[in-house]
């Protein structure tokens, strides 16, 4: 598999994955090592510090990364705002050393949508302030086209609502994303319900995938987590070898030169 | 005075304001054993900036820890 570049660091796995809703923490880090991946998103919230689960799944999280050589991609779930999601941004810089954020605003309870305004105007700001930001956003080719302007390397479009596992709603505006920004750093992200989405989208050209309920919600999630590295793996190198353009009518595969029993109509 | 940590309301009678380092005494038993980092009425105050920073009648103080996200 080909070196995935995200601002800079490359990665051996072009699977980012999140650490939320799994069974259990042992579970989660058995998931995350299975998928193969160097990138695992996390988040801040509020918590009672006498709690001590959140402070456990802290620990799995530094051992994972640690033990992959890889990233944590703190993001900025739960913002509607651009300053409420650049304070948290600030927030997650401090804490976890990176100036990487995967920045969410989001616009809508329903279904979760980003909201664009906002989101451009938070990732102008952050730019500004030093952060590589991995925007999530709709399949909007214009908005993508916004961001990358602002200066985002990484671009993130959802594939469909964020847990939803419907797969991939708009194979069009996906592929017209990837054709009209062919230097972006594109990962699918959201929405992913089976590796069969994530293999599609590496089939397009994007260069990743960002998922987690798929994983985490499956009956088994360590032997999903496999499955979608290997799903990631098939799609990209299909992309890299050239797939067959599709034709209208029927071609036989075998020879029909001296086809016995053959009947002229 | 009357502040907000995490949505909690605390009342401090003898105090006019207090630093982000006191008021983080209120909220944690132990604070150096914690990874957190902390919000005065929505903006970002770094850890350098805790022994300066006052936290005054009406605040609103956010803590915030690392948990799991997608």
């Amino acid at each position: 598999m080909m070196a995935l570049n995200i601002y800079g660091q490359q990665l051996n796995s072009r699977l980012l994955i999140g650490s939320a809703l799994y069974p259990s923490p042992q579970v989660m880090k058995q998931a995350i090592l299975a998928s193969g991946s160097q990138v695992v998103t996390l988040s801040l919230k509020r918590q009672n510090p006498a709690e001590k689960s959140g402070q456990q799944i802290w620990r799995y999280l530094q051992e994972v990364v640690a033990e992959v050589n890889g990233h944590l991609l703190p993001n900025t779930a739960g913002c509607k705002t651009a300053k409420e999601a650049i304070t948290l941004a600030e927030m997650s810089r401090e804490i976890f050393q990176t100036n990487w954020i995967k920045l969410e605003v989001i616009g809508d309870d329903y279904n979760l949508q980003p909201d664009p305004i906002e989101l451009l105007n938070a990732t102008e700001q952050l730019i500004n302030d030093g952060f590589n930001v991995l925007p999530y956003c709709t399949d909007d080719l214009v908005l993508c086209q916004r961001l990358y302007d602002l200066g985002c390397q990484v671009i993130m479009p959802w594939a469909s609502p964020i847990g939803t596992g419907k797969g991939l709603m708009n194979p069009y505006n996906l592929e017209t994303i990837r054709l009209r920004l062919p230097d972006a750093t594109l990962i699918l992200d959201a929405g992913i319900g089976k590796p069969s989405d994530a293999c599609l989208a590496m089939e397009m050209g994007y260069d990743g995938v960002l998922l987690n309920s798929a994983v985490a919600l499956a009956d088994n999630p360590v032997l999903m987590a496999k499955a979608f590295g290997q799903a990631l793996q098939a799609g990209e190198q299909g992309y890299v070898a050239g797939i067959m353009e599709q034709r209208q009518t029927a071609h036989p595969s075998t020879p029909t030169l001296d086809t016995p029993f053959w009947h002229q109509n | 005075m009357n502040i907000h940590i995490n949505g909690k309301a605390y009342s401090l009678s003898n105090e006019v304001h207090i630093s982000v380092s006191s008021a983080l005494t209120l909220h944690f038993i132990e604070p150096q054993q914690s990874t957190f980092a902390v919000a005065l009425n929505g903006d970002f105050v770094g850890k350098a900036d805790y022994d300066t920073t006052l936290v005054k009648n009406g605040d609103s103080l956010d803590v915030l820890l690392p948990i799991q996200g997608g």
